[in-house]
């Protein structure tokens, strides 16, 4: 909790711009705690009816499997209930509160069931209030009260939700970079990188981030970047394929591209973009023939590799 | 060995193995240039071919467009893997280039198809034809 705080920024500053926004006044939190009692008598009540309205629909009831779970919530809710009444708002109370936003957006209720659970929860007490101290002014100042702190935690909810969901968003962004550029080692210290997709200015700069890393890293002679899956290669991209090309010589291996396309190819010799010095291939196949060759290894037939092995030795007969 | 003939355009681009033969036998005019640009590349794209030969015998006379999208396309076919020479240029052609100051560095160059085969061989030991 004290991490959605920090991200939400919500410290005293914060808090009291809130209260001054939803007008909760010291009359108001006043009032909240002379109901305390009133409170108290009518928890377990509230509480029954408004599970009652939560679990009589299809579609909110999913989100209550057992009875376990039932008693749960409602143990908690009962807590929640008598929270409203304490006079007290500072940053535990604004803490709790987001505990149960969390609570909530972790169980995956949408937040129709969550806004939609608050009205009829605020009709509950108001009739409650009604039963006890009879309609009048009283009545409306401490609902209005009520009223007030309980859109507060809606507040506070509905900015969990938010967080929630970015935090998600985030988490995504990060895999997909993360996808975006998959270095394999295809055999030792040959390195390919797949290419596919859109390639911006930003991704640009990534791969050759990552490439010059996993050089290091896997202490390759050879990368191959197979473009064959990109279909629009800008200058600045180009100028960026270059870099990493002369970069990762500098660290003493080779680049090797593969899988231009026919309008790749047209772009980059029409934008005037220097490749002298970028080893090309057709395809990753010959790339990678290219690769095992600058390692000094060759792909050789298997039946000549066994018949030369297998030449001196008489006892052993040649498969059909 | 395979031979596909297949008229794109109006040039036709011959294939011998691994090799694309490209003959120039109509004036490189704009369109037909770019066309010609084209055709070569995708098929190059299509085919992974590893050596290509521009035929110019036929031409007695190139000017700075026409030279420049020789150039280019030479660029381009090696960008995408394959080894491009421009064979069977003739003696004015090549004095005109010369005398036009036009930079062919880069590009190789033979002096007929024959030649032109045995300088990709020679490029590519693991060519085959």
């Amino acid at each position: 909790m004290r991490e959605y705080m920090k991200k939400l920024r919500l410290d005293e500053a914060e808090l009291a711009s809130r209260r001054s926004y939803f007008d909760i006044t010291d009359a108001d939190l006043g009032r909240l705690a002379a109901l305390r009692g009133f409170a108290e008598k009518r928890t377990d009540p509230i509480v029954e009816e408004f599970y009652r309205h939560i679990l009589g629909h299809g579609d909110s009831r999913k989100f209550f499997p057992d009875d376990a779970t039932v008693r749960r919530v409602k143990a908690l809710q009962r807590q929640y209930f008598l929270g409203l009444f304490t006079g007290v708002l500072d940053l535990k109370y604004v803490e709790d509160r987001l505990r149960v936003g969390a609570a909530h957006e972790h169980i995956g209720m949408p937040p129709k069931f969550y806004l939609g659970s608050y009205a009829h929860y605020l009709r509950l007490v108001r009739a409650h209030l009604v039963e006890e101290f009879g309609a009048g002014a009283d009545e409306t100042a401490s609902y209005g009260s009520i009223e007030k702190l309980v859109y507060f935690d809606m507040a506070l909810a509905m900015d969990t939700y938010i967080l929630a969901g970015l935090e998600d968003l985030r988490r995504h962004q990060a895999a997909i970079r993360e996808l975006s550029t998959p270095v394999i080692r295809v055999f030792q210290q040959v390195l390919l990188l797949p290419l596919v997709g859109a390639v911006d200015t930003q991704r640009a700069q990534q791969i050759m981030e990552t490439v010059l890393l996993r050089v290091i890293q896997e202490q390759a002679k050879v990368i191959i970047i197979d473009i064959a899956g990109v279909l629009v290669v800008d200058t600045k991209v180009a100028d960026h394929l270059l870099k990493t090309t002369a970069a990762v010589r500098l660290l003493g291996a080779e680049t090797i591209i593969t899988g231009i396309r026919a309008e790749v190819a047209r772009t980059i010799v029409q934008l005037g973009v220097d490749t002298s010095s970028m080893p090309t291939r057709s395809r990753l196949a010959e790339g990678i023939e290219l690769a095992l060759n600058i390692i000094g290894k060759t792909i050789t037939d298997r039946k000549a590799d066994r018949g030369a092995r297998r030449a001196p030795k008489d006892d052993l007969q040649e498969e059909p | 060995m395979t031979k596909r003939h297949e008229m794109r355009g109006s040039i036709p681009v011959l294939r011998i193995g691994s090799t694309l033969l490209a003959t120039i036998q109509v004036e490189l005019r704009d369109s037909v240039a770019e066309d010609f640009q084209r055709t070569v590349l995708t098929r190059i794209e299509d085919t992974g071919s590893t050596g290509l030969l521009i035929d110019i015998t036929a031409l007695d006379m190139v000017d700075s467009y026409v030279a420049r999208v020789l150039v280019e396309t030479s660029k381009m076919a090696r960008l995408m893997g394959t080894e491009a020479v421009l064979v069977g240029m003739r003696p004015e052609v090549a004095a005109t280039l010369v005398r036009m100051g036009f930079p062919v560095d880069g590009v190789r160059t033979a002096l007929d198809v024959d030649d032109g085969l045995a300088l990709l061989g020679r490029l590519r030991p693991a060519f085959d034809l």
